[in-house]
Order: structure tokens, then C-alpha cells, then sequence
């Protein structure tokens, strides 16, 4: 007890006088004394402990730690004796200090444009984009905040990287301490740089989507170097300025999703940055492909709340994902721990504070070691801003940066006393942390009881159970059960505790008073009894008991069921029908079916297909597989295989789909957004499909570049998307582009289809130009971000453009159109613009009147991929007819037909089917609309759309004629992969059930526990169709 | 004057290509016997070799034809049907056909009255008679249609209406059939960011009860016999409490469909019908005991939730079958309209997915025609009922094979010509011509 009174006597040592510019009013407070904290255990770092310990601090920092230290005469001893010390905690991610996000300014969007634009809004030399707020520091804005650092000190936090969280680049970030005084507390101004894909309150209308975020933090890195090398003599941009001013500090990046988390990581390869992704926690579901990154991550402790899944019926709404996540995300950081990827931990995200030490511990109760877990909140994040000798450890020289515990943090039972933040001391309320609960002995000089402590509620109950012996009646011993309720107080270090009596040793009200010892394991004081008696009691805990009582109360029960707790699989992708193993290529032998080559060699009737390490081998009658005796024979007696089925024009598997705010986006990539956990990809492997062309939406004239995927369910986006894929890029025509169907006017030109000719001209002419200049000027390396603005030639490197760049792959054949077009007269206009121009549309999609046009589309060499019976959607369909095909086919031109539609693409055998109704285009080559005929047009004819020898295993076996309403796929190949096999699909769907049947059950112990639980709501996916807009698909996927 | 001759050559041509509907068939006045084709009666049975007689618009022989002798005049036509099938014709339930032509011109529009209870909103007199799609769904066999009224709480009243007519007066097959009420969702999508998420109505129970207090007031008010016309919304309900009309609620999930039934009873209504159904197999027990059919929810449809079985849409009728539910098949949703001539795919998917294949039929003719009070006259080839039927030259469920040779409805020989048949004709000239 004494200890605690002199504790709270000693006065905090006053900073004022580290503020030497500063005028005083009063007498000058001096620092001139130092503090020892003796008898401590000691954490210097986060793997040394030292026992019996002494830490002396003096002006704010360390002086010395360890055993045997001399106290300095002039230092105030503070006996530790018990007590644990630990270097404080550093988080990264947060925006302490710097208030909320500014508002939006603007409810119009605006960006800034030559020429000018209606919405333009002047704000100084800056770029062009409000996105880009690489001007922005936080060390400029920083002031201390008592509140938040209360809040963030009370869990052990001591130092924190503050950075403004708005924007896709957000400027620089401070290193600063928990302290009182921001003169003190601002340790370093510029410690790092800070990214996302998150336009925040940006009102630029660009971007407006995930892959526009993309594109436009890759062109603000090459402007900036563009700037570097002289650049700045065209245009004083101080954005850019900025920009070049952050390279080189740690960068950091708010990735969130794990997809994210690889996306940005391409961006940073492209730029020779390393980024720090802070996540979402969600990487244990791709552990290795986060550890390729090489990243160091900074991960959420935020854990889901438990759902309530007590209707059978709403629970339906929680997805086996977001059950499993539930299950699994409190291992994130042991997962990490043991494949050794370097994470630093942030308790940004947690609902409230006091949930830190709860998840933390939780954490470390599925395997995170006690010193992995210091070691990411203290030397990891110290390293990573280059400040190990400062802060993150106890050692001569750092900044007395640590907390003061009652035993082990790691305890459940632990209490924070005190945060010393700089030498400056924090107490933590210590009153409110003593925690009664437990049993006693409660010694009074008559008898001892057994006294219970326990929480109910925020509320402490106390009850004496005492068994009173009975006087045998008949012989047996009879005992009574007696209950006192106890009242219990606490003022201060002080205990009241009354009950009442009605026992062989003592009757009525009992009133005891006292205190506790500093240890906290004992109280003791004097008591008066209901006569007025006076007498000394005295009450020890007791060791837990294992076996009688309520044990629910102190959630050791708990805790034992969690060190037992079994934990569902893994599974590829964390996702509905997910599967435990990747599967791998099988060597196949399929025999006695209809095979449909679309190869010259037509339909084999009994004929065989054999594949091997993802090739087709041989197709035929009687194959010799002798070299393969491995090979799993399929008998398919009476079905029919066929080349996999591909959708020319799909926007399937895509975290986002358009980007509609300019009338190019060359730029944009598809293949940046590719989602590999989109349950349609499953859905239409059931469906036979193998091969999709994810396009761009149809917003605009110049559309993105699509991406070429094989459906490899499972796999990540480099797995899905196919090597060496010819590049394509989506234009479009008509309504859409010319925003015909908007609810307001549009603005953006072009809105007329006379419009559209000219922007197409326009920007083919600038990027001729732009080859041009690139021809004459030094190369630049597109991935050389050295930069050296003291050489500034006569002659600078132009800008590098990814618009531009783009637009001359076309213009070089390197990169092929497929134009979303419905009318006749735009079409043709197209094809003069791009004969002009020398170059070739190489599909028409959509292309609904193409048989108006089937002649001109022969001439000009362009392939049709179409709707087999769509019309009558909007005015431009209006003459659509589902003889279309047929038409265009008989004209010689290559034609397909594609989906635009999540549910149709999984039956695109039947809408084959349809161009033998609709103008009776023979069997097999209405096959070849859904397998050759795409392959043809997407240039991978070479590997894939027909069975024949060397192409990609992509193959389906039907249960009857393909073209028949009544086929179903039954197993689905790609590159060699069962991907689908309904007899495994329905084995799945059981799996399923009862994975879920299990977690629902845990759910509803969980909520039975008392654990806070919320409503279940599902995150459903958007499905695409291409005149979506995802003006508001902020950069995060669906989950 | 040769450019003259020319001109008029050329017009001549056009006019061949018309792209007008083509004119509504005149009323039989020669009586008609199909022979030797399979016959699919509607209500599960199959006739081979079948001979099927109609005049005056009015089946007058469904027989085997080995079985039966025929004077040489008996009917006026004969038309050889060898190989080919006959099915009574398609009916499409909650559908929109004539109340819209092109999707995003809302000037075409018609389907959607404001307000929220508009039980009086009738649909027949907005139905086009001259819509071009009508015949695209004509020639792949769907012959007549429920014609539904959306939006609001109660919708209004559909009409049953069959494809060739000069006016919606001559179109009717039945008007006003009955009144559809959406049942409020119980959960709603939510779009924010990109992220679609999915919760659970808040105002759900609020909704619930305002239903509950409008139908209460109309009950009361239609309770009094013969009293001066007053409330018009309430005068709409009338022939859903008398009995005379149907109610129909849109309702896809469980719980919804559970209250439904439950509304059914508190509320007295005699005849109710669930439209859509997602989850309609999961209480198909109580949909039986109170004998609600359902016309179910698109077949060729995505799984509401990921786990759902991939083909769960696909195997829905088939579930429905099993379980003894009475159910039609329906398209509402994106492209309705024009989607709508694709219904007889859905039942062929059906099919695959496990519902014989007669019930797949009777989905699309007896079933529907039952649920709709028009069964006395139409959904079956049985004799006394309207010649409303189709010759096609394969499996009519099936894309591969469903070729129209003929259609009848009420015995009047419908021409299959469309715009969209026109402009394959002109534009096959136009190559063929090169």
C-alpha cells in the first residue's frame, strides 16, 4: 500500500522546459531529477527478459537498463517489485492527431482539364487529379490529441505513425509519441510516404473504378519521374514536386483485401518500391502468394463478431466465407508468424480499444508466440521506420518509451498501471483496474469461509456459500446449504464488505473494513460483528479450483475449450464449393464417346481423346496410350466431348468493370482487377466453360484492355490469366458511349454518334504524334525510377502515357479491338476510321444488325462475337434478330456467340443451339460459334477450341449432345484439370452442409458464451453486364 | 418509265418484307384434322399416331389414330403431321408482353402504375395487340399470356390474353383474373461502394401490417352488399374476397411465403396463388395443405446464394413436382418480354434436371391454365376445348428441334411471320442477290 500512496505523491515531471524557444510565465520548472524503477521484470526488447531489474530514465530517455545498475543520487526510486516493464507499442496505421478526413468540398465532380471543362475548379499549381494528395503532410497538420492518446496508451501504445487516410496518394507521414506537447511528441516530420487505391473524398471524377485507381497511381509515378528529368521547365506542377519528395521513405500502402494486397504489390515492382501493406487480415487464405510479395504487412487485430445464426432461414445469409472467416481470422497472425512473413500489428480497425488485449490474446492462444507478438508491435514497426535505436526496445540512448503491468501481459489477469511516454508519465486509472474476483479464505477468528468474487455484468457479486452440518435424525448426516449475499465495496485501495450470518458460529450482519495488500492477493482489515464486537479478518485468495463451482464466470472455461478447438480446412479459393486441394493435371483417357473435334476430322463417333500433363495428346478411334499406362480411362459410352466452351465477352471473375469518367481509358487493364473468388467461375465450369475474355464495360468509346483467363478455380489472377495472351482492348459504340440511356443529359462528349468518329480520330492522330516524339527523344525504361534532375538535357524524355502507349499498340497491331456496336451506320463508320488509320477491328461484339453490314465486315476482315437471340432491350436493338448469326456465318465471317451474362455463359451450348434454330447453321459449326470460332477470334486458336494433338487440354465431356437442351456438363478440363465433375460436385455440396452445420453450431455457443453478435446480412457479388458502371466500386472487391 | 417500273418493282419487293405484324388469321371456317403426329395432351398423357380434329375453333377429335375411322370428307383440311409433335399452346404467366416494346424507352412503357395500392389497375386495356414481339414468341410456340400489371404493393388486376388479335377487347381470354400483391422483402439489396450487401428489412413488420389494415378495410368494406361504388381501391379487392378472383403474391423467400399462407387464412381469401417461389420447395407442405400453386421464378436463372446448389434454379420445378406442389413456369426479370419465347427451353432444362418430361409440359399448358381459371377452355388437346395448339417439327422444349410448322389458336391458323423473320428474308435477298 505504501508504494501505491507514493506513487500517486510523485509529480509528473514537467516537460515545459524541454521547449527552450518557448517564453515561460512563472518560475521555470527544471527536469534536473532521475527516476529508477528498481526490482522490475524487464523487457528491453521483445525476446530479453530480465529479472530483478533496474531501468533508469532521465530528460525523456533511457539512461541505463539491467541488473546491478548504480542508482544515480539524484533519481527518485520507484520500487518495481513485482512488476513487469515493457517497451511500448508503435502503430503504424492511423491518423491520430490530424482530425477526420476533410469533407468534400465539392458535391459536382470536377476535374482539372485543358481546354477547361464545365466543371473545372481552379486550386493553384497542383496536378490535376485531387486524388493525388502527394502535397499533403502530416507532420504540418499534427497537434497532440489527449483523448485519442489516452485511449491508444491505455493498450501500451507509446509512439504511432500518423498519415492522412484519403486519397490514392496520400502524402507523407509523422512519427510521433503519445506524449502532451507536439514540440516533444513530432519525432520525426517526414517518416514515410502513404498509398492506396482509394480516391477517398477526392471529387475528380477520375477514377471511378479500381483498375482507373491503378492506372492512375502508375501515370503519377512516371509523371512524377518525367518531372524529375525536367519535366518541371514545361509545367510547375507541385504535386508532382511533392511526389518526388517522398521517394525513398518507407511507403506504405492501405491494400486491405488480400487481392488488393498483390495488386499493389505489381504496382510497386513497376517502380522498384517495396510497400508495407497494411491488410485486412484476410492473407492466411493466400499465405504464398502474400510471402512472395516479400512485403512486411501491418495486420488488423479486428476480429468479426460472431453471427447470430439462431433462424435457420437467415443464416442462410451468412456465406460459408465470412463462417469460416469468423473461425479462422484470430490465427492470421500465428499463420504469418510461422511462414515467417514480417508483420508489424495495428489496432486500427477494432470497434474499441479494450478489444486489443482480448484479440491479442486470443491471437496468441492459437499459436502466435508471446515474443512474435511483442516483436510486432515493437521491434518490427521500429525497424521499418528506421528508428530501432529510438524506440521499440529499453536500451541506453532510446526514448523512455514503456509501460509498467501488474504481472505478464499475456495473463488474463494482467493490469496496465502506467505508460511512460518520453520520460513523461501516464497513470492508468490503477482503481478500476483491481480486479476482485476470485475465491478467498476469509479468515475470522470463529471460522474461515469460502468467499466467491465474481463479475456479473460490469458489477461485482460476492456470495458465501457455507454448509451447515445438521444434526443426525436417523443416523445419516444431513447437511444444510446455506447462501450470504456479500456486499462488497471499494473506495480506492479501500474494502467494505458486509453480510449476514445465520450460522453455528456466527449470526446477523458481519461488517468488515479494509485494504489490500499490493500484491493483491490478500486484504485485510477489522471487522465488527452484530453484537459490536471488534476483530481482525484477514482473506486470501485461493488457488483456481478445477473441479466445484461456477466456473462459466471467469472464462477459464473458455479458454480451455479454445486450446482444444478445432478449426475448420483450409480451402482454394476461401469461398462456396473451395476445394481442400488444388488439383492437378490428369492424364486422361477418355474412350467410346461422340467426340466433336472442330478439327477437318468433324464428329468421331466411338472415338477416344487422350491427355497428358495438360495437352491433349491424341484424338481419334483406337488410340495407342501404351507410353501412358497411368492414364485414367473414362469410359464415356453414349455422352460427348467437346472442346471447353469459351465466352468471348464476359465480365465474370473482375472486382471492377468500367471506367467511365473520360471518353478514354485506354490505361485501365483488366487483368490488374482480376478476382479469382467469384463463385460464377465455378458456376460455369458446370456449365462447360474453360476459357473467358474479361472486357471492359461499354461506358466509353476507348474502353480498357480486357484479360484473357483460363478457369482455374482456385488458382490466383496469374494463374487464371493466360500466358502470352494476346492483348485486346474494349471500344464501344452507340447508346452507351454516347450516354443515351443516362437519367440526366450527359456532358462528356461525345453525345452523338458523329461525336464518336471524331474522338476516335482525335485520339488515334495524338497518339501517332506521341510515337513520334517518343522516336526522336532517348528511350525511357519503363521501369527506370532513378531519377536525377540535375541533368536536365535540351532534349528531355517525353512523357510516358499509358493512354498513348496503349493506343499505338493498336495502331502497331500489337493490340486487338473488340467493339461492343449495335447499328449498322456506326459500324461502318469504324471500319473507315480504322482503314484509315491501318489498322484492323478484329471483333465486333454485340454486332446485333452485323447482318446488315456482313459484306463490309468480310471486306474489312473483322469477326463478329454476338447475342444468339437478344433484341428489344433498347432503341439501338430494335432491329436485332436471332438469324443474325446465321446471316454473318454464311457471309464468310467468323462468328461467336458470347454471354455479357454471368447466368447465361453457363449454358452457351444451348445458344449455340440456337443458331441451328435460327437459320439452320449446321451442327457442328454452330458448335465452333462457342469453342473455335472465339478461339479464332481471340488469336488462341493455336492452343485451344478444337481437340487435336498439342492443343491445351481444355475439353467437357456432355451427358448427350451438346447442342440439346438436355446435355449437361459432367466433367469439365481445363489445361488437363478436372475443375468440375458432378459426382465430386456433389460430394462438395455435402462437405458443405456439414462444414457449415458446424460452424453454426459454434456460432450459437459463441453467442451463448455472451460474445456480441450481429445481424447476418450478406455481401452479395454485383454480376456485370457491360453498360455497368461501377462509379461507386471504390477499389475493394466484393468481400 | 423504266425507272418508273423500276421504282414499283422495288416497292412491291418491300412490301413482301413488310415488317408489319402480319394480319391477324380470320376465324376458322374450315374445319381441321392433324394426323399422325405425337400428341402431348397437357395433362401428362401422350398420344401417338394422334388424330386431332377442330372446327369453329373448338377441338371437336383427340384420338389414337389407328383406333379410330374416318369418313374421307370429314374435316376439311388435312395436314399430315407425320414425325412431328402437337402440344396444346404455351401459356406465359406474369408476363408483361404488350405493355412494353423496348426496354429503356419509357415512352413504350406501360407495366408500372405509381402508388402503392392499386387494386383497380387493370392491365388488359394497356395491352398492345400490335407489339412486335408478341409474334417472336408466337412462333416458338407460347400462344396465350397472363398479362401482369407491376409494381407498388398491389399491382393491379393481370388479364389472360391469347397472341393474335386486332384489339386487347378480341385478345381477352379472361379479364381481370386476379390481383397481385408483392409481399414486402424481407431482406433488400444494398448497393454502396461497389458492395452489394444484403440485409434484412427494417421496416419489414411495418410493412406487413400496412398490408394487413388495407385488406381489413377492403374486407369490411366489401362486405357490405350492394352498397353505392365508393372507395375504388377497395371495390378492386372484391373479387379476391368473393372468391371470383385470384390473389396473387410475389414472394420468393421462406418466411414470406410462410406469412403468405398465413394471410391467406386470417384474411379469407379463397384463392391464392404464390408467384415466384425461390424457396418454395422448402414449405412445400403447407403450400399443398393449403392448396397454393406457384408460378416459379426463372429457370434459367444464377443460385440466389453461394452455397445454393449450382443448379438449384434448374432443378426447382422438379423439387416442386416431387413434393406434389402445383406450379406453372414464368420469366419476369431482365428481358422479360423478348426472353419470353424462350420459355419452352426453361421447361426443357427442367427436364434435364429431373421432372418428366410430360410435366414439363403440363407446366406450360395444363398447369398454368389451372392456375389462371381457364382451364374449361384452354391449356389441354382435349375435345370441346379451344384449338389452340402448335405443330412443331421435333421436341418443341428442346432449341435444338422446336420448328413451328403450324399454330392455331382457337382454331384460327396463325401466320409464324415476324419483323424479325422479315428482315432475315430481306437481307437473305440482299446477299443472295450480290
Amino acid at each position: 500500500m505504501r508504494i501505491f500512496v507514493m506513487w500517486l505523491a510523485l509529480i509528473t515531471v514537467v516537460m515545459a522546459n524541454a521547449q527552450p524557444t518557448f517564453p515561460y510565465n512563472g518560475i521555470l520548472p527544471k527536469d534536473v531529477t532521475s527516476v529508477a524503477f528498481t526490482h522490475a521484470t524487464i523487457f528491453t526488447d521483445y525476446q530479453t527478459r530480465m529479472d530483478e531489474a533496474t531501468l533508469v530514465i532521465e530528460k525523456g530517455r533511457v539512461v541505463a537498463v539491467g541488473k546491478d545498475i548504480a542508482i544515480p543520487a539524484n533519481a527518485v526510486v520507484m520500487d518495481m517489485k513485482g512488476k513487469f516493464i515493457y517497451p511500448s507499442f508503435i502503430d503504424l496505421f492511423c491518423d491520430y492527431g490530424l482530425g477526420e478526413a476533410a469533407p468534400t468540398k465539392a458535391t459536382e465532380p470536377h476535374q482539372r482539364m485543358r481546354g477547361g471543362s464545365a466543371n473545372e475548379t481552379p486550386k493553384g499549381a497542383f496536378g490535376w487529379n485531387d486524388a493525388i494528395n502527394a502535397d499533403y503532410s502530416a507532420a504540418a497538420n499534427f497537434t497532440c490529441k489527449e483523448d485519442a492518446a489516452k485511449e491508444m496508451r491505455g493498450i501500451g501504445f507509446g509512439a504511432v505513425l500518423t498519415h492522412k487516410m484519403d486519397g490514392i496518394v496520400r502524402g507523407s507521414g509523422a512519427l510521433v509519441t503519445l506524449g502532451s506537447e507536439p514540440n516533444q511528441s513530432l519525432l520525426r516530420p517526414q517518416a514515410s510516404s502513404h498509398y492506396s487505391f482509394n480516391k477517398g473524398t477526392s471529387t475528380t471524377g477520375y477514377p471511378s473504378s479500381l483498375m482507373g485507381s491503378i492506372a492512375l497511381l502508375r501515370q503519377s509515378y512516371y509523371d512524377a519521374q518525367w518531372y524529375a528529368r525536367g519535366g518541371a521547365n514545361e509545367e510547375r506542377n507541385l504535386s508532382l514536386e511533392a511526389m518526388n519528395g517522398l521517394s525513398g521513405l518507407p511507403a506504405f500502402f492501405d491494400a486491405g483485401d488480400k487481392w488488393n494486397l498483390f495488386r499493389a504489390d505489381k504496382v510497386g515492382d513497376e517502380f522498384g518500391v517495396q510497400y508495407i501493406m497494411k491488410t485486412n487480415g484476410t492473407e492466411y487464405q493466400r499465405m504464398s502468394e502474400v510471402a512472395a510479395t516479400h512485403a512486411t504487412l501491418v495486420v488488423p487485430l479486428a476480429f468479426p463478431e460472431v453471427y447470430d445464426v439462431s433462424d435457420p432461414y437467415v443464416s442462410r445469409l451468412v456465406g460459408l466465407d465470412e463462417m469460416k472467416h469468423w473461425e479462422m481470422a484470430p490465427s492470421n497472425c500465428a499463420m504469418l508468424a510461422i511462414q515467417k512473413i514480417p508483420f508489424a500489428i495495428t489496432s486500427h480497425g477494432l470497434n474499441e480499444r479494450a478489444q486489443f488485449w482480448k484479440n491479442l490474446r486470443k491471437a496468441v492462444k492459437r499459436g502466435l508466440s508471446e515474443s512474435d507478438a511483442l516483436k510486432s508491435l515493437t521491434a518490427t514497426p521500429a525497424q521499418l521506420l528506421n528508428a530501432t535505436s529510438e524506440l521499440g526496445s529499453l536500451r541506453a540512448g532510446s526514448w523512455a518509451n514503456f509501460f509498467i503491468a501488474s504481472e505478464s501481459i499475456f495473463n488474463e489477469s494482467a493490469v496496465m498501471h502506467e505508460n511512460w511516454v518520453q520520460g513523461e508519465r501516464f497513470v492508468i486509472e490503477a482503481a478500476k483496474q483491481i480486479k476482485l474476483v476470485g475465491r478467498y479464505e476469509l479468515k475470522l477468528p470463529l471460522h474461515s469461509y469460502e468467499l466467491k468474487v465474481k463479475e456479473v455484468e460490469g458489477k461485482t457479486k460476492a456470495s458465501i456459500q457455507h454448509v451447515k452440518a445438521a444434526k443426525k435424525d436417523d443416523g445419516t448426516a444431513k447437511n444444510d446449504t446455506l447462501n450470504y449475499n456479500v456486499n462488497i465495496t471499494m473506495a480506492g485501495e479501500l474494502l467494505t464488505i458486509s453480510f449476514e450470518a445465520n450460522d453455528e458460529y456466527y449470526s446477523g450482519v458481519l461488517r468488515l473494513a479494509g485494504d489490500i495488500s499490493d500484491d493483491r492477493i490478500s486484504w485485510s482489515g477489522r471487522a465488527q460483528d452484530a453484537a459490536g464486537n471488534w476483530m481482525d479478518w484477514k482473506a486470501l485468495q485461493m488457488p483456481k479450483e478445477e473441479k466445484i463451482g461456477d466456473k462459466k464466470e471467469s472464462g477459464e472455461k473458455g479458454k480451455e475449450n479454445e486450446t482444444k478447438e478445432v478449426l475448420g480446412e483450409m480451402i482454394f479459393p476461401f469461398t462456396a464449393y473451395g476445394m481442400k486441394e488444388k488439383p492437378k493435371a490428369e492424364t486422361v483417357w477418355i474412350q467410346n464417346a461422340t467426340v466433336w473435334t472442330c478439327e477437318s476430322s468433324g464428329k468421331i463417333e466411338n472415338g477416344q481423346v487422350l491427355m497428358h500433363n495438360g495437352k491433349i495428346v491424341a484424338v481419334g478411334k483406337s488410340l495407342d496410350a501404351s507410353k501412358y499406362p497411368q492414364a485414367r480411362i473414362i469410359d464415356a459410352r453414349g455422352k460427348h466431348v467437346t472442346p471447353g466452351i469459351i465466352d468471348e465477352h464476359s465480365h465474370i471473375a473482375l472486382a471492377s468493370v468500367n471506367e467511365g469518367e473520360q471518353a478514354c481509358s485506354a490505361e485501365v487493364e483488366e487483368a490488374r482487377v482480376v478476382w479469382p473468388e467469384d463463385i460464377d467461375i465455378y458456376r460455369q465450369l458446370s456449365g462447360g466453360v474453360t476459357c473467358s475474355q474479361l472486357l471492359h464495360g461499354s461506358a466509353n468509346p476507348i474502353g480498357g484492355q480486357s484479360a484473357l483467363i483460363k478457369l482455374h478455380w482456385g488458382g490466383n489472377a496469374e494463374d487464371m490469366l493466360v500466358d502470352n495472351a494476346p492483348g485486346f482492348i474494349k471500344f464501344a459504340l452507340g447508346e452507351n458511349v454516347k450516354q443515351s440511356n443516362w437519367y440526366n443529359d450527359g456532358s462528356r462528349f461525345p453525345q452523338t454518334r458523329m461525336g464518336v468518329e471524331q474522338l476516335y480520330y482525335d485520339h488515334f492522330i495524338r497518339a501517332r504524334e506521341y510515337a513520334a516524339a517518343h522516336m526522336k527523344s532517348p528511350v525511357v525504361s519503363a521501369t527506370n525510377n532513378k531519377r536525377n534532375a540535375a541533368i536536365v538535357s535540351p532534349l528531355i524524355a517525353p512523357r510516358v502515357d499509358l493512354e498513348m502507349q496503349t493506343l499505338n499498340e493498336i495502331l502497331n497491331h500489337q493490340r486487338f479491338v473488340t467493339c461492343h456496336s449495335y447499328v449498322q451506320s456506326e459500324i461502318n463508320m469504324l471500319m473507315h476510321v480504322a482503314d484509315s488509320m491501318h489498322f484492323k477491328l478484329n471483333t465486333f461484339t454485340h454486332i446485333l444488325e452485323g447482318y446488315k453490314v456482313a459484306d463490309k465486315m468480310k471486306a474489312h476482315g473483322a469477326g463478329a462475337s454476338s447475342f444468339s437471340d437478344w433484341w428489344a432491350y433498347k432503341y439501338e436493338v430494335k432491329d436485332a434478330i436471332p438469324y443474325n448469326g446465321a446471316l454473318m456465318w454464311e457471309q464468310g465471317i467468323t462468328v461467336a456467340f458470347n454471354s455479357d451474362d454471368a447466368e447465361m455463359a453457363r449454358r452457351l451450348n444451348q445458344e449455340a443451339a440456337k443458331a441451328v434454330k435460327y437459320g439452320n447453321v449446321p451442327e457442328e459449326e454452330a458448335l465452333k460459334f462457342v469453342t473455335l470460332n472465339p478461339a479464332k477470334l481471340l488469336h488462341i486458336d493455336n492452343r485451344t477450341g478444337s481437340l487435336a494433338p498439342g492443343k491445351d487440354a481444355d475439353v467437357v465431356i456432355w451427358s448427350e449432345n451438346p447442342l440439346c437442351i438436355y446435355a449437361k456438363a459432367e466433367k469439365t478440363f481445363v489445361d488437363g484439370i478436372c475443375y468440375f465433375d458432378s459426382e465430386r460436385d456433389a460430394q462438395m455440396r455435402k462437405e458443405m452442409a456439414t462444414e457449415r452445420a458446424r460452424l453454426i453450431q459454434k456460432m450459437l455457443s459463441a453467442k451463448s458464451a455472451g460474445e456480441p453478435t450481429r445481424t447476418p446480412g450478406f455481401k452479395d457479388k454485383k454480376h456485370f453486364h457491360c453498360d455497368t458502371l461501377d462509379q461507386t466500386s471504390q477499389g475493394i472487391s466484393f468481400k | 418509265m423504266r425507272t418508273l417500273l423500276f421504282t414499283i418493282a422495288l416497292l412491291v419487293a418491300a412490301c413482301g418484307y413488310a415488317q408489319q405484324n402480319p394480319t391477324v388469321a380470320p376465324k376458322q371456317s374450315q374445319s381441321i384434322l392433324i394426323m399422325n403426329a405425337t400428341a402431348h395432351v397437357g395433362n401428362g398423357g401422350v398420344i401417338e399416331n394422334a388424330a386431332i380434329g377442330f372446327r369453329d375453333g373448338k377441338l371437336d377429335l383427340v384420338a389414337d389414330g389407328k383406333l379410330i375411322r374416318l369418313a374421307a370428307n370429314a374435316y376439311d383440311v388435312t395436314i399430315d403431321a407425320s414425325g412431328q409433335q402437337v402440344y396444346p399452346g404455351f401459356i406465359a404467366t406474369n408476363s408483361t408482353l404488350g405493355l412494353n416494346e423496348l426496354d429503356a424507352i419509357r415512352q413504350s412503357s406501360d407495366f408500372a402504375e405509381t402508388g402503392a395500392y392499386k387494386p383497380g389497375i387493370r392491365s388488359a386495356i394497356a395491352y398492345n395487340t400490335d407489339s412486335e414481339i408478341i409474334p417472336t414468341v408466337r412462333f416458338n410456340g407460347v400462344l396465350m399470356g397472363q398479362i401482369t400489371p407491376r409494381g407498388g404493393v398491389v399491382s393491379g388486376t393481370s388479364c389472360v390474353m391469347q397472341f393474335d388479335a386486332w384489339n386487347w377487347e378480341d385478345a381477352l381470354i379472361k379479364a381481370d383474373d386476379g390481383i397481385h400483391l408483392n409481399w414486402p422483402s424481407v431482406f433488400h439489396k444494398h448497393y454502396d461502394k461497389g458492395k452489394v450487401s444484403v440485409e434484412k428489412v427494417k421496416t419489414y413488420d411495418q410493412q406487413l401490417r400496412e398490408i394487413q389494415t388495407f385488406f381489413n378495410e377492403a374486407r369490411a368494406y366489401c362486405a357490405v352488399k350492394n352498397a353505392p361504388l365508393q372507395e375504388l381501391r377497395f371495390e378492386g379487392l372484391r373479387g379476391v374476397f368473393s372468391g371470383s378472383q385470384k390473389l396473387y403474391v410475389h414472394a420468393d423467400d421462406a418466411k414470406a411465403i410462410q406469412e403468405a399462407i398465413n394471410f391467406k387464412v386470417s384474411q379469407q381469401v379463397q384463392h391464392m396463388v404464390i408467384v415466384g417461389g425461390y424457396d418454395a420447395h422448402l414449405v412445400a407442405d403447407q403450400l399443398k395443405q393449403n392448396d397454393i400453386p406457384v408460378l416459379l421464378r426463372r429457370v434459367h436463372e444464377l443460385p440466389m446464394y453461394a452455397e445454393d446448389d449450382v443448379d438449384l434454379p434448374y432443378k426447382l420445378p422438379a423439387l416442386l413436382h416431387a413434393a406434389g406442389v402445383t406450379f406453372a413456369l414464368q420469366n419476369e426479370g431482365d428481358m422479360e418480354r423478348m426472353g419470353a419465347r424462350n420459355l419452352p427451353f426453361y421447361a426443357g432444362t427442367a427436364v434435364a434436371y429431373g421432372l418428366p418430361y410430360e410435366e414439363a409440359v403440363r407446366s406450360l399448358t395444363q398447369a398454368p391454365a389451372k392456375i389462371l381459371g381457364i382451364d374449361s377452355r384452354c391449356g389441354t388437346l382435349e375435345v370441346g376445348k379451344d384449338a389452340t395448339l402448335f405443330i412443331s417439327k421435333g421436341d418443341a422444349l428442346d432449341m435444338r428441334t422446336n420448328a413451328l410448322t403450324h399454330a392455331f389458336i382457337q382454331g384460327r391458323s396463325v401466320l409464324l411471320r415476324s419483323k424479325q423473320t422479315d428482315l432475315y428474308e430481306k437481307y437473305k435477298q440482299k446477299y443472295q442477290g450480290r
